[in-house]
């Protein structure tokens, strides 16, 4: 006797998985950067015997989401993580077969634009890789190697050059002078605002913190602050700032003006300081009222009281507003690019003025890139501060 | 006014704009003593303990430790002094139990060795072995294990005096009257000064030799607790001593130890009577009584009979007036 247990979420994912690579087109041929091209499904652009390394390891994990074997659960999810790093392993080769097998080296602006099947396959399996990540409880270090295996696979086949006809990376080399350039103002932008806000919301928060009376006027102006649609508050800063900059030599020689990056970076730094402010000011006063009592009973000093246990109590908390903070000055700076501080959005932009999407994606994918990493730093960070959490997560 | 008093308070008021928290306080604490302050909620008690180590400023009056004011001392090298230990425990969450008891010695600036020995000998003086909690977050104890880490760290520095303000009083009554018993075995070990806040009469007729009952900012009574039992102030002191059943309360106090009829002989018509342990209170003695609806009990020590007791003995047992510490 047995009873067909069913993993519902595994099943879903990988049934839809599946029926995308059946339905839709896995890649697209494309004579150049503007004309559409033809599409592709994943059997015929790669023929059944590659489609199958990445269609097997899905049949698989479909036949594992049903647990009428008397294997234990842990060994099945083990397995589908296997199938699923197997999936990601095959992705980029199978692109790279793809182009050795349609496009010829004479055939210069030729392109393989990917297609729906390809972006719902890579969804969907990093939803599955998130399910898994839970049901296993892996540790950041585990999470860490995969994310690490899996672009190190992506990168050997684009070292190799195997993955030169792919139009993202087509658009890369047409302009890479240009993106690392918008790479690395990008990033100056998001640490430069990050990094003011920090020192800013500090001394704010030392100000509330010292006079109560601050509290009430200092939170309604951010508040008011972070309502106004980021693109006004962009257009906003054109009119003044270029008033100062035209009656100031100095200003203008520090490349101050109406647009450029000084608008984008005092935009940014007034959309942080409302997350970043609220969280430190929050997690300082929130601390333990018996915990600062006992500090204080031990005969430490004030200095001690905040530094020793104050701050690193508040210290998860305060944390966790400067990620909220970096993630969305990630993003904003991507919109800045329209007042010409530069950055990753240019090509956002430029893109979809030119109705080229896959150098919208040279631009987005990118600041995606960016902004889990800045995620998966701070949450580490995070997890070193707070060891009620670490207990009480091991003894789950 | 006492000359060897350890802690001295002389009409000590606090005043918060409007309420008036203490009100002209008189006290005075022998080195040694074991001081309860009782009284009910909002009566001043924790304001009283907390002006014994600055962390409240006194609005009026004088506190003096062993002959000097507070004031002249520097408030922080005062604290470290002074034990101090709370209801929640105020354990800091992101340091193990050593680091925490360790927080005094360090402040103080020992030498890490001596720091060391110091956390092994707490924890081993309030029964929680180094090897299974020297390394434990708060987060992972028990309400009775963070108390005593509680204890052990207000016990840290060695402070002559130890102030305890309901160190007891969110732990259950079978984990609180154990954590009682082991402050008095600790308390004859070390003899501290210690001062103890508590709203449970119960809780400060077991542990003090000094009783202070308080009612809006005053006291009412001090004396100890036999003195508090045969003569109550006023109707709210006999009330707080839970009025007619303050005659359980003293049984409660008396040992049968004090009160057996020694020099017995174990006869075999004994193996009838209920038995009972010299150190055992009368009132539990009285209880095994109405239980067992024996007048007579036999007193086993270690499994050898040490004497009798009957109800009689009970009834008629006085106080000795300094018995108790
Ligand atoms: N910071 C303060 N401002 C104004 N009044 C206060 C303040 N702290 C305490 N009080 C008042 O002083 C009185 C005594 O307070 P205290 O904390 O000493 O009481 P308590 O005896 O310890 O009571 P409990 O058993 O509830 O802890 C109370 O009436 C309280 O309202
Ligand atoms: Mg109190």
């Amino acid at each position: 006797m047995f009873r067909l247990g069913i993993d519902k979420v595994m099943f879903v994912l990988t049934t839809a998985s599946l029926l995308s690579l059946i339905l839709l087109d896995f890649v697209s041929l494309q004579p150049n950067r503007i004309l559409p091209g033809t599409g592709h499904s994943i059997v015929s652009s790669v023929g059944w015997g590659y489609a199958l390394l990445i269609i097997l390891p899905l049949l698989f994990n479909l036949f594992l989401s049903f647990s009428f074997r008397k294997a234990s659960s842990i060994q099945r999810y083990s397995f589908q993580l296997l199938m699923l790093i197997l999936v990601f392993l095959f992705m980029p080769m199978l692109l790279a077969i793809f182009a050795t097998q349609h496009i010829s080296e004479t055939q210069i602006h030729a392109r393989t634009g990917l297609g729906s099947a390809f972006w719902v396959l890579l969804f969907l399996t990093s939803l599955s890789l998130i399910e898994l990540k839970q049901k296993l409880n892996l540790s950041r270090l585990k999470i860490c190697f995969l994310i690490i295996l899996i672009t190190f696979s992506w990168l050997f086949f684009y070292i190799t050059a195997q993955l030169d006809t792919l139009a993202i990376v087509r658009e890369y080399t047409a302009r890479s002078v240009q993106f690392q350039q918008a790479f690395r103002v990008h990033l100056y932008l998001v640490c430069a605002a990050v990094m003011s806000s920090i020192v800013l919301s500090t001394l704010l928060v030392m100000l509330m913190r010292r006079h109560h009376v601050f509290e009430k006027a200092i939170f309604p102006l951010l508040n008011f602050i972070q309502t106004i649609p980021s693109l006004a508050l962009f257009g906003l800063l054109i009119a003044p700032l270029g008033y100062l900059a035209a009656n100031s030599e100095w200003l203008q020689s520090i490349n101050v003006g109406g647009i450029g990056w000084a608008p984008a970076m005092i935009a940014l730094i007034a959309y942080s300081l409302l997350p970043m402010v609220r969280n430190t000011y929050v997690a300082l006063n929130e601390v333990d009222a018996s915990v600062i009592d006992a500090a204080k009973g031990m005969g430490m000093s004030p200095l001690e009281v905040f530094l020793q246990v104050r701050l690193p109590l508040a210290m998860p908390i305060i944390l966790e507003g400067i990620r909220i903070t970096t993630i969305q000055a990630i993003g904003l700076t991507a919109v800045a690019a329209l007042i010409g501080a530069g950055g990753l959005g240019n090509f956002i932009f430029q893109g979809l003025g030119q109705a080229a999407m896959d150098m919208v994606l040279l631009g987005a994918l990118p600041i995606l890139f960016m902004a889990l990493m800045a995620d998966l730093f701070f949450s580490t960070l995070m997890s070193l501060f707070s060891h009620q959490d670490k207990t009480s997560r091991e003894s789950q | 006014m006492k000359p060897n008093a350890m802690i001295e308070l002389n009409k000590v008021s606090k005043h918060y704009d409007g309420t008036i928290a203490v009100d002209s306080v008189d006290l005075s604490i022998k080195q040694g003593d074991f001081c309860v302050l009782v009284g009910t909620s909002g009566c001043g008690k924790s304001t009283t303990l907390r002006m014994i180590n600055r962390l409240i400023s006194h609005t009026k009056g004088q506190i003096m430790i062993e002959g000097q004011e507070i004031m002249s001392f520097d408030p922080q090298s005062l604290r470290r002094r002074i034990g101090y230990a709370i209801q929640n425990t105020g354990l800091f969450p992101h340091w193990d139990v050593a680091r925490n008891i360790g927080t005094v010695p360090k402040l103080l600036g020992w030498p890490k060795h001596k720091i060391q020995a110091r956390i092994e000998e707490l924890l081993e003086l309030l029964n929680l072995p180094y090897s299974s909690f020297a390394h434990k977050y708060p987060s992972e104890l028990s309400g009775g294990q963070a108390q005593r880490v509680g204890v052990a760290r207000a016990l840290a520095g060695d402070p002559d005096i130890l102030l305890m303000d309901e160190p007891f009083g969110a732990l259950d009554p079978i984990t609180r009257e154990s954590l009682q018993q082991e402050l008095l075995r600790i308390q004859q070990q070390i003899h501290k000064t210690i001062v103890f806040v508590t709203h449970d009469m119960d809780e400060a007729l077991k542990l003090a030799n000094h009783i202070v009952v308080m009612d809006q900012g005053r006291i009412v009574q001090q004396a100890t607790p036999y003195e508090l039992l045969l003569n109550p102030a006023n109707s709210f002191v006999s009330q707080l001593l839970g009025g007619e059943d303050r005659g359980l309360k003293q049984a409660g106090l008396m040992h049968v130890a004090d009160f057996m009829k020694t020099n017995r002989t174990m006869t075999p018509s004994d193996h009838q009577l209920a038995q009972i342990k010299p150190d055992d209170s009368l009132r539990l003695a009285l209880s095994v009584m109405l239980w067992h609806q024996q007048e007579q009990l036999i007193v086993m020590d270690d499994n050898h009979c040490v004497g009798e007791i009957s109800l009689q003995q009970i009834i008629q047992a006085k106080p000795y007036a300094d018995h108790h510490g």
